[in-house]
């Protein structure tokens, strides 16, 4: 779940390097650093975030350089488990993203070996065996190393005295950005965008040899050629442009988001597989899951298909289900359960389907068809608006087997969307931001917009935030209601009113403070209620958009009231490459 | 010599509401791009890169407006809307250069803005019908000799247009909250301050006015076609359609007209020049459009007659909807003022079918309920009405 970035030409590599890493922050953030080639191999690394960096590491010189952020996996956040790695001699540096399954054992035969070990991690295996080998060729060192490691990698390696990277992928993303006369690697394609538009992705076994004056690609020992691709990403779409945080910013293009995520996708490149499909399993995490039950519920009650709904890390242990297609939702293309669902079905001839935000991502290669939902780089570490844009895509996807029944209201989210923008939320979040547990509840496919919802307050808040579907909270959670707990509710006119305004009344009895969302003219359940955040009346789809936005801003400036972290939340990572 | 801008859009424009309820006045859509946007393109055309945009009101929906502009630009805060000047001091830890202030809301060709650049410290002037709506300056051989800030009674009709090159030192001479204030304080204490004459100008006051700037700035679009349009459409002169539109058969587009992406226009339906139509719009059979701004999502049932219009977001105009353009009195807040337009409807504004509009102000989710139909003639309805 690290971010690495690499550098090879004119500049002088440090700046461009730590610009890079500041990029790939969302990947992690526990420590950070880099080496650079000048004569001599020099480091500078530190446990932190390289946005706080002091100005000292930009100074190191060399024009050739590798980098790295770091989540931990093996060994505390600390000076000397950050990356870059060095051999004992200190003629070659790594930096490693990924997991090294057998690191424990290799690890012992190096220590028996004689190598002396200064940190904790996984990674610093690599550079002593590298070291072992290396006699000045770096790239068939590495081709000798690379087979006795399992598990997953990225990793990007130089050698002392030469002006040259080396970089490896194995079920770890990692791209080669393509300039004039210089070259980048880097985890995703946000650090290039500055630099260069064209990209190329490694595959899975890729070594790529890269000099200043060209890049070679190997596979085993036979040489590869892999395509150069143009990435459309404007450079802007990584800056915060004023706003105080990218999740607020996220949450502001919603409304030009769900436009783009909804005409991604008509009846002419709608997978066949969905299509036909008379069942469906669509296997998801996080978020994304969330989005999956969504679509499950209008599915269901649309077209009569059922869906089943799988948690990536589960997924595995249950056997492959009879069902027409699996559908895997990923916003960064990489997540590893995720991924390893998508390859499960493969491997039992179930078609597949992957949605992601991310072109040429790893889930993108694996499944049979995909579709983008065009949310532009979504840099904040809690979704938004890659949420609606799966959302956005998976309404689609019900509109379309329904017969394009929805075109007209599904054409008009982005307005709903901009008036829910302008709520003022100051009263919810005095009520949220001072209590330490908060309760979402909701029914029918408003039940996954709290559990979205939940996991937002919990993510960014650091408030503990439950979601239950209404008519469960007499099942247990009822014991924990007390004045001291808010329950956020959907109260909104249709087929649940009723029963919800009688659960919300029980509640009250309780001294439960409430918070609902509902209709402004809806005068008995004003006044049942401490605070009632206007949900305008509109079509269930459209609702389930408007609500998952408020909800976002009510965990947005709650956050922001408690001067939380909120685009970096603590021991949190964009992508969870790792199982 | 470089020369930083400073763009002051953390105003309102109260006086242009409904339509100001979710976006600062720099906001509104004229010629479909906002009028910040017409005049980050002037500053590029005069060379000018630097840009800082001092914003307030609303301040989200136009950072994520200025993201999206081909030149970076630089965003700060004015937290309270209290004076021009305040904004500009607002920005002043970024200024290190000459500076060219300008008001966010107001559209300025390029030419006039190299015109005022070419002296040291100055001010664009024009004049103007109405000048007791801006500030009016007494000139002396070039030179201006006084500013009266929106006088009961105006003496001259030469107004400025809120356009200040100054040097880079004068900026540590402001205390006061006006620029019109501050530029007099200048004059006393002895710094000579030339008066430019701008070439081209516009600035809405009121929403009507904006058709006017509408109109205006169409003249300068540039005629692309996108979309599916019928064969049997006919289009004349400077026509834009944007991705996705469907121009149904046997409609009639006399430009200059721009349409936004993703409308759905006929058949049968004319749209008249002067017209701006944004995204998402759907303008049903035997409707004819002339002289207006519609913005992003509205519809426009059969049968209609729109002319001289402002719809903001998400407006529906039911069938045998009719609106013409009229005068008369229209009482603004506290001011009664003199208006002529056929409508002005905020954001979500819901009229029912037989609804005939002139010289009308439609508050913003107004819901216009009329079985047997019902006419509004120089009517102002507060936001949130019902009418029944």
């Amino acid at each position: 779940m690290c971010g690495i970035v690499g550098y090879v030409g004119y500049r002088q590599a440090a700046p461009v390097l730590i610009e890079g890493l500041k990029q790939l922050e969302y990947r992690g953030y526990d420590s950070y650093g880099i080496a650079t080639m000048c004569d001599d191999i020099s480091i500078h690394k530190k446990a932190g975030k390289v946005s706080d960096l002091s100005t000292g590491s930009s100074a190191l010189q060399g024009v050739c350089g590798i980098g790295h952020t770091r989540w931990a996996t093996h060994g505390i956040p600390s000076d000397l488990n950050a990356h870059p790695h060095l051999d004992c001699t200190g003629t070659i540096a790594i930096v490693h993203n990924g997991i090294i399954e057998n690191y424990a054992g290799l690890k012992r035969e190096l220590i028996i070996r004689g190598h002396s070990f200064r940190s904790e991690t996984d990674t610093e295996v690599i550079a002593h065996l590298l070291e072992e080998v290396y006699d000045g060729d770096l790239l068939m060192a590495m081709k000798l190393v690379v087979p006795l490691l399992h598990g997953s990698f990225a990793i990007l390696a130089l050698s002392k005295g030469n002006n040259q990277l080396v970089a490896v992928r194995n079920q770890s993303p990692l791209v080669l950005g393509i300039g004039d006369d210089e070259f980048f690697a880097a985890s995703d394609i946000t650090p290039l965008l500055e630099y260069t538009n064209r990209v190329v992705y490694l595959e899975d076994g890729d070594f790529a040899d890269i000099r200043i004056d060209g890049y070679t690609f190997f596979q085993g020992s036979l040489m590869v050629n892999r395509p150069v691709h143009e990435i459309d990403w404007a450079p802007e779409t990584v800056q915060k442009g004023g706003f105080p945080h990218f999740m607020l910013k996220e949450i502001y293009e919603q409304p030009e988001v769900i436009h783009r995520a909804i005409h991604s996708l008509n009846d002419s490149n709608l997978p066949e597989s969905l299509r036909k499909a008379r069942s469906m399993t669509v296997v998801a995490c996080g978020s994304s899951y969330h989005a999956g039950l969504i679509f499950r519920y209008l599915l269901e009650s649309a077209c009569g298909i059922p869906v089943r709904l799988e948690l990536g890390s589960e997924y595995k242990y249950n056997p492959v289900p009879s069902s027409d297609v699996i559908i895997g939702i990923s916003q960064s293309g990489e997540t590893a359960d995720t991924l390893a669902a998508i390859k499960k079905g493969t491997c039992n001839n179930v078609p597949t389907v992957a949605i992601t935000n991310v072109l040429n991502s790893s889930i993108t290669r694996h499944a049979d068809d995909t579709i983008l939902m065009h949310a532009g780089p979504e840099i904040s570490v809690a979704a938004t608006k890659s949420f609606i844009s799966q959302v956005g895509v998976l309404l689609q996807v019900v509109n379309l087997l329904s017969g394009r029944s929805c075109d007209d209201i599904l054409s008009h989210a982005g307005f709903a969307i901009e008036k829910v923008l302008l709520i003022n939320f100051e009263e919810a979040v005095d009520l949220c931001s001072s209590a330490d547990h908060i309760f979402y509840v909701g029914r029918g496919p408003f039940y996954p917009v709290m559990m979205e919802g939940a996991l937002k307050m919990k993510e960014i808040s650091y408030i503990h935030a439950e979601s239950y579907a209404a008519g469960e909270i007499k099942h247990g959670p009822f014991s924990l209601l007390s004045s001291k707990t808010p329950v956020i509710a959907i109260c909104a006119p249709g087929p649940s009113y009723a029963v919800m305004l009688g659960n919300l009344k029980e509640m009250k009895a309780r001294g439960t403070p409430i918070i609902a969302l509902g209709s402004e003219d809806d005068i008995e359940l004003i006044e049942l209620v401490d605070i009632l955040i206007p949900l305008e009346p509109a079509h269930t789809y459209i609702q389930v958009l408007t609500a998952t936005v408020i909800l976002q801003e009510l965990a947005y400036y709650t956050a922001a009231r408690l001067e939380r972290e909120i685009d970096k939340p603590r021991n949190l990572a964009k992508s969870v490459t790792v199982e | 010599m470089t020369v930083q801008a400073v763009i002051l859009a953390a105003g309102e424009g109260k006086r242009l509401r409904p339509l100001t309820h979710n976006r600062p006045k720099s906001l509104l859509p004229v010629a479909n791009r906002p009028i910040l946007e017409h005049l980050t393109e002037s500053l590029v055309k005069c060379g000018i890169r630097d840009i800082i945009v001092v914003v307030g009101y609303r301040k989200e929906q136009v950072m994520r407006h200025l993201i999206g502009l081909p030149v970076p630009v630089r965003v700060v805060e004015q937290k309270d809307q209290i004076g021009t000047a305040h904004a500009l001091l607002c920005a002043k830890s970024l200024i290190s250069h000459d500076v060219l202030v300008l008001p966010g809301d107001n559209y300025v060709d390029p030419a006039s803005l190299k015109e005022s650049l070419k002296s040291n410290n100055s001010v664009l002037i024009t004049t103007h019908r109405h000048p007791s709506n801006f500030g009016v300056v007494t000139i002396d051989e070039g030179y201006i000799t006084d500013i009266a800030e929106k006088p009961a009674h105006a003496t001259r009709m030469t107004v400025s247009c809120g356009v200040y090159h100054l040097s880079h030192d004068l900026l540590d001479m402001i205390s006061e909250h006006s620029m019109a204030e501050a530029v007099m304080s200048f004059i006393t204490s002895g710094v000579k301050i030339a008066a430019v004459h701008a070439h081209e100008w516009q600035d809405a006051i009121y929403p009507w006015d904006l058709l006017c700037m509408n109109e205006r700035l169409l003249r300068g679009i540039t005629a692309f076609r996108e979309g599916f349009i019928s064969s049997s459409a006919v289009i004349e002169g400077a026509v834009s359609i944007g991705k996705c539109c469907v121009i149904g058969p046997y409609t009639t587009i006399k430009g200059p007209v721009v349409i936004g992406e993703g409308c759905v226009i006929g058949p049968h339906v004319v749209i008249l020049p002067g017209t701006s139509i944004g995204s998402r719009v759907t303008i049903e059979p035997f409707s004819v459009v002339g002289n207006s701004i519609i913005m992003d999502d509205c519809v426009i049932c059969s049968h209609s007659t729109v002319r001289a219009a402002v719809l903001g977001d998400g407006c529906t105009l039911g069938e045998h909807t009719v609106v013409s353009s009229g005068a008369g009195l229209l009482e603004m807040g506290k001011e009664v003022v003199q208006s002529s337009c056929g409508v002005i409807m905020g954001n979500g504004v819901f009229s029912s079918p037989l609804v005939s509009y002139e010289n009308s102000v439609i508050g913003n989710d107004c819901y216009i309920d009329a079985r047997n139909g019902l006419r509004l003639r120089s009517k102002v309805i507060p936001d949130r009405t019902r009418v029944m």
